[in-house]
């Protein structure tokens, strides 16, 4: 359990190169409290910073494998992004402190254990609904939807896709902000996806993605739309069970696309589906404000191309009529 | 997040000093690894950006470290090797060792070990570690380019400043100056000396205000006199003798006890020596060029192996091959993706970290404290579940 996770922030004289180890057993600065989750990418601690006052941080343990050439490029060019991204300290990201490795390396394996270093926030999105005695009032759905959106406008402006937008990596500070976390690393955490057997939860996975079609920064604003929709109800608005369910469940929704619209070059017919036709989405989020429903209407787009992009979310008058909170 | 600057007292009491090698000694070794990673960076083709990256992941190496413990070339090879892969310039680790092989003596190949390419590879771990993964550096290289198109004047005159200005960026690289001042300030100082060495009057500029007295009070604030002419020193240094200590080619491997009678190297040189010692501001400075005032674009590339020549002011200035490629005739938009902010669509930016005056602060906490957060920008939180 109390595993240490090391950096070098004073590091001792080491006796020669090849004693890596050395230089990080006396530089110890974080110590591992207690596991907050197993992702696909690897795993999450609730550490203690020694150095800074014994501050509370999320640790993520992510294995890199190492490449003929050392730290694979893919991982450097994103810690490098991540640590850039870091410099606007974006009020709806979440903050990384620092980057540090495990100092040994499997030799027989050649991987590296890299440790990011997060702030830590009590809780994420879904915890926070589940625990929710009842409906969020009308100003905090607004306020929280506007934070996720700027969040995922600052990611799209500087050419990330998030990929994986889903209630458990929106953190929900004490005070009611909402920030972004678990982007970025995407090729990073390819290598080891490919190696768990975690599930991938479907329920925020636009079309375009289930049927494998090329997909783009849209991907995202879907998502989003999904957890919009979740904010006024509490629940998920299309809990699929499998690739297919969830793609039934996107149809019943929001209607069987055109023919014209259906992307090429993908294993999956139009007409594997039967014909639904669009359901009126206010039956399904009863009592939301008309803004707020037509916001959510132009997120939910089967086009990706005539989908509201994240930018054009924060110009709708569900946020320009009146100030966000 | 790091904070990479550091006092000129910090720069005395390195790891290297601590381990008995002296200022002279390391200040030779530093410029030795950088002139090295420029070297095998420009038979590499690889660009400026990568190299100046690399030069600085050295220098920042060498605050945590001991050149007692780590061979500078080896390091040199890492940094480069790291750098290549950041700037998007990646080279395989066996080419640099190969390049490096040919540009070092037997002896100094040495202290690659049996094994050089499995060395670089153990080392590139200590060297993420040290740098602490922060890979992206910024360079005076576009400011440089930045600062100069706004400047108003003779064409010519400007653009033969503009490439005496980019050799003496170059060659700071073998000085400790990245360690000191951010890239901004070290651009504004080197076009300050290569204006007074080419005798370029900057009588106007583009976005000229009533409170800016001189051209780089538009992008750098407080920048006195004193500090630009220490920042010109340390690099005018590279060309005295003065400063070449004739040390071992290896630090001794039995540590002894640092000179600490000794009095540490004075870091300007005599005014004597100096071609900007005149800091009144009405008297301009008498610009020891003699020969007919043909300025060479080119100032001399810094000869560490080979004897010196000259002394500064550089009158018989030898033919050098460019360091590496100066830049195009006519100024070019600043060569890398800018960093800057994209259009604030963000009804809050953060303000930027003020950049100036930067030195001399001790490394702040490395982030403010999470608890106790001031009162939240948004609606009072409101307590949806019990407390436990």
């Amino acid at each position: 359990m109390m595993s240490r996770a090391s950096t070098s922030q004073s590091p001792p004289v080491v006796a020669s190169i090849n004693d890596v180890s050395a230089l990080f057993q006396n530089a110890q600065k974080y110590e591992e409290l207690s596991l907050i989750g197993t992702g696909a990418y690897g795993t999450v601690y609730k550490a203690r910073d020694l150095h800074n006052g014994g501050q509370i941080v999320a640790m993520k343990k992510v294995k890199v494998a190492l490449t003929e050439d050392g730290i694979p490029l893919s991982t450097v060019r994103e810690i490098a992004l991540l640590r850039q991204l870091e410099a606007y300290r974006h009020p709806n990201i979440v903050r990384l402190l620092d980057v540090c490795h495990g100092g040994q390396c499997l030799e027989r394996d050649q991987q590296l254990v890299l440790f990011l270093v997060f702030e830590h926030v009590e809780q994420d999105l879904d915890s926070f609904l589940s625990r929710a005695p009842g409906p969020l009032p009308e100003s905090r759905i607004r306020s929280m939807s506007h934070d996720i959106i700027s969040g995922v406008d600052f990611l799209h402006s500087h050419r990330i896709v998030h990929r994986d937008l889903k209630p458990h990596n929106l953190l929900v500070t004490a005070a009611g902000r909402v920030k972004l976390a678990d982007f970025g690393l995407a090729k990073t955490y390819d290598v080891e996806m490919k190696l768990t057997s975690v599930v991938v939860t479907l329920w925020y996975r636009p079309p375009e993605v289930l049927l494998g079609a090329r997909y783009c920064s849209a991907l995202d604003v879907w998502s989003a739309g999904c957890v919009l929709a979740q904010l006024h109800t509490r629940r998920p608005l299309l809990p699929g069970a499998s690739d297919s369910d969830q793609l039934h469940r996107i149809f019943r929704l929001i209607g069987r696309p055109p023919r014209s619209e259906w992307p090429d070059n993908v294993s999956i017919e139009l007409d594997s589906f039967p014909s639904y036709p669009p359901q009126d989405l206010a039956r399904i989020l009863p009592r939301i404000h008309p803004h707020a429903l037509d916001l959510i209407k132009g997120m939910l787009v089967f086009d990706p191309s005539k989908r509201l992009t994240a930018m054009d979310c924060l110009e709708h008058p569900y946020f320009t009529e009146e100030p966000v909170a | 997040m790091p904070y990479w600057y550091y006092d000129k007292k910090d720069l005395l009491n390195t790891p290297s000093f601590r381990d008995g090698i002296n200022n002279d000694a390391e200040n030779r070794y530093r410029k030795e690894g950088a002139r090295f990673i420029i070297d095998t960076g420009s038979k590499m083709d690889l660009g400026y950006n990568t190299v100046a990256t690399g030069v600085v992941y050295f220098h920042r190496f060498y605050m945590f470290h001991s050149f007692r413990t780590f061979p500078r070339y080896i390091t040199a090879c890492c940094c480069l090797f790291l750098a290549g892969k950041v700037e998007e310039t990646p080279k395989k680790c066996k080419d640099i060792i190969k390049v490096a092989k040919s540009l070092l003596t037997e002896l100094k190949f040495a202290s690659f070990g049996e094994n050089p390419k499995e060395e670089v590879m153990t080392l590139e771990r200590i060297l993420l570690q040290t740098i602490k993964f922060d890979f992206q550096v910024e360079h005076p290289y576009g400011y440089l380019l930045k600062y100069a198109k706004c400047l108003k004047g003779d064409k010519t005159k400007l653009q033969k400043m503009v490439q005496m200005a980019w050799t003496f960026v170059n060659d700071s690289l073998c000085t400790t100056l990245c360690l000191q001042w951010e890239p901004e300030v070290i651009a504004v100082a080197l076009m300050f000396l290569a204006g007074k060495l080419s005798k370029f009057e900057v009588a106007d500029w583009n976005g000229r205000q009533p409170k800016h007295k001189v051209w780089w009070d538009m992008f750098v604030e407080d920048i006195t006199t004193e500090l630009l002419e220490d920042i010109c020193h340390q690099v005018l240094d590279l060309y005295s003798p003065q400063t070449q200590a004739s040390g071992n080619d290896s630090p001794p491997s039995v540590p002894q006890p640092p000179k600490n009678e000794k009095k540490p190297p004075s870091v300007t040189p005599p005014a004597s020596v100096s071609p900007v010692a005149v800091t009144t501001a009405t008297k301009p400075v008498v610009t020891p060029i003699k020969n007919g005032g043909e300025v060479k674009i080119e100032p001399p590339k810094v000869g560490i192996t080979e004897p010196i020549r000259y002394t500064y002011p550089f009158t018989p200035i030898p033919h050098y091959p460019p360091v590496y490629t100066a830049p195009p005739p006519t100024i070019p938009p600043p060569p890398r993706l800018p960093l800057v902010p994209p259009p604030m669509v963000y009804p809050d930016p953060p303000p930027a970290p003020n950049r100036f005056p930067p030195v001399n602060v001790p490394p702040p906490n490395y982030f403010t404290p999470l608890p106790n957060r001031g009162p939240p920008p948004g609606p009072p939180p409101r307590p949806y579940y019990p407390p436990p």
